[in-house]
């Protein structure tokens, strides 16, 4: 069965805080090269606010979704939420959102965790979900205020936002989905332990057999599937772990840099891990016009990613203008300093 | 635990989405929600939820000797705001806003925030505070 063509996006959106941290602030602190935002080809970060967290920035996210998807929030039948970054470890941020927009208490709901594609995958079962008539329509969030141990270099682009999805019926759909396909397999690329603050990296595993082995391999096996060749795509958005990553993947897979750029988020606002392809796929939707297709590829550690084919239809300008937009998120931006940072990520520690 | 979890509870929706009580006889928003109409006495009133109400700043106060629990939020900013549609008056925290930069008559929008937890292990306190309408407030370089 393949249950995609009858699936489609019904309502998007994302969220971006307010604040933003200057990679060349790191740099100061911690005494990296002068040159290393340059070399990440990144120049800013999001920090989530003191009163901020994956729940709050995904509860933003799903009500500008369900803005531009104008359907009532009790016909909404699963709430899946993507996150490494959940506020509770035991017990569901889906909830919460799913009872602050009105969606309870007739609804599925749980928590997601694979690295940075938790929310693609939850992509991917609502898909089978709709279009097996389990769900009319599926909320898909992809939301987290990446941690990183202060000093390290994952530090440079851990930063916080969120992206939501509704997925359902084809025909009400801004833009529909043509196929998808996964690749997964065991790799210690990237991983954080339990009651660890922090994730650890294997060096020299981050890019070549985890980013690129599994991003490559799942474009290549949905064009397999598919038929459809790079040429048939107008626009390419990558998972983006810094600036660079998706520009060398699309290279390679034969992807022209001007088909990348207009969904290549992480050089404004960091790398938003569950959010992190998807916000670039937001960005996307946000000026896409009918008949357009594009391509989707998230990445998460551990590792696997994700290939789908997306077909925007005539639906879509009607949904753009009806919630703010990534850009408009993007604009709104206050630099702050390490201290602020360090004190709204709760890096300070204080007896509470 | 410092905080009532049953309190939390049953106040979920007033902190997630104003809830709040529309009278049938003269259409006045009760708020907080009474099942009596404040305006007019009349018992028939019907839910209603004050969540994508934006709101106009009336007046507002800057608190810096933050009581426990809100230290990290200092100074504390709450403002006395008026929805557009029904004009219903609520005080609520504004937050994403400098104190410099609040200005009355301004039009702010509900937004679901960490208001306070219970120390490092208790429960988290989600509700809706107010800030700037996306756009009203750009970029550092203005």
């Amino acid at each position: 069965m393949r249950p995609e063509p009858s699936v489609g996006i019904i309502g998007w959106g994302s969220y971006i805080p307010r604040w933003r941290l200057s990679l060349s602030e790191i740099a100061r602190l911690w005494g990296f090269a002068p040159e290393t935002p340059r070399g990440l080809n990144v120049v800013e970060k999001a920090v989530a606010g003191r009163d901020e967290d994956a729940v709050t920035m995904g509860w933003e996210a799903a009500r500008n979704a369900l803005l531009r998807a104008g359907i009532d929030p009790k016909e909404i039948g699963a709430v899946w939420f993507g996150t490494e970054s959940k506020p509770y470890a035991v017990k569901p941020s889906a909830t919460i959102i799913a009872e602050a927009l009105g969606i309870t208490p007739d609804t599925m709901a749980t928590d997601l965790e694979f690295a940075c594609r938790a929310g693609s995958e939850a992509l991917r079962i609502s898909i089978g979900a709709v279009a097996s008539g389990l769900v009319k329509y599926a909320l898909v969030i992809g939301s987290d205020t990446a941690q990183a141990n202060p000093g390290d270099v994952l530090e440079f682009t851990a930063s916080s936002a969120a992206t939501a999805l509704i997925t359902g019926p084809a025909r009400e759909a801004a833009a529909v989905f043509e196929a998808s396909y996964t690749y997964v397999t065991d790799t210690p690329d990237f991983w954080r332990r339990a009651h660890q603050p922090y994730p650890l990296h294997g060096e020299g595993f981050t890019g070549e057999p985890a980013y690129f082995h599994h991003i490559i391999n799942a474009v290549k096996g949905l064009l397999e599937q598919t038929g459809l060749r790079v040429s048939d795509f107008d626009y390419a958005v990558f998972h983006q772990p810094n600036g660079k990553f998706p520009l060398a993947v699309a290279k390679r897979l034969g992807f022209p840099k001007e088909k990348v750029l207009p969904g290549l988020v992480t050089p404004y606002i960091g790398n938003s891990y569950n959010s992190s392809a998807l916000i670039g796929l937001s960005r996307v939707l946000d000026i896409a016009k009918p008949g357009q297709r594009i391509l989707l590829a998230p990445f998460g550690s551990g590792a696997g990613s994700d290939a789908y084919s997306i077909v925007v239809t005539d639906k879509i300008i009607e949904k753009q203008d009806k919630a703010p937009k990534v850009d408009d998120y993007i604009n709104r931006k206050y630099m702050i300093d390490y201290a602020t940072y360090a004190k709204f990520r709760g890096i300070i520690t204080r007896i509470r | 635990m410092r905080f009532s979890i049953p309190r939390y509870w049953r106040e979920r929706h007033s902190h997630y989405r104003l809830y709040a009580k529309k009278c049938l006889k003269c259409g006045r928003i009760n708020y907080p929600p009474s099942n009596i109409c404040r305006y007019c006495g009349s018992n028939e009133l019907e839910d209603y939820y004050l969540e994508n109400e934006k709101a106009k700043v009336i007046s507002w106060t800057i608190i810096y000797p933050a009581p426990e629990g809100f230290e990290e939020q200092r100074p504390r900013i709450i403002a006395m705001l008026e929805t557009l549609e029904t004009k219903t008056h609520i005080i609520a925290p504004l937050t994403d806003i400098l104190p410099e930069e609040i200005k009355e008559g301004m039009i702010v929008e509900p937004v679901l925030r960490r208001i306070k937890e219970d120390r490092e292990a208790g429960l988290i306190h989600y509700a809706i505070a107010y800030r700037p309408v996306i756009g009203s407030i750009g970029t550092k370089e203005q």
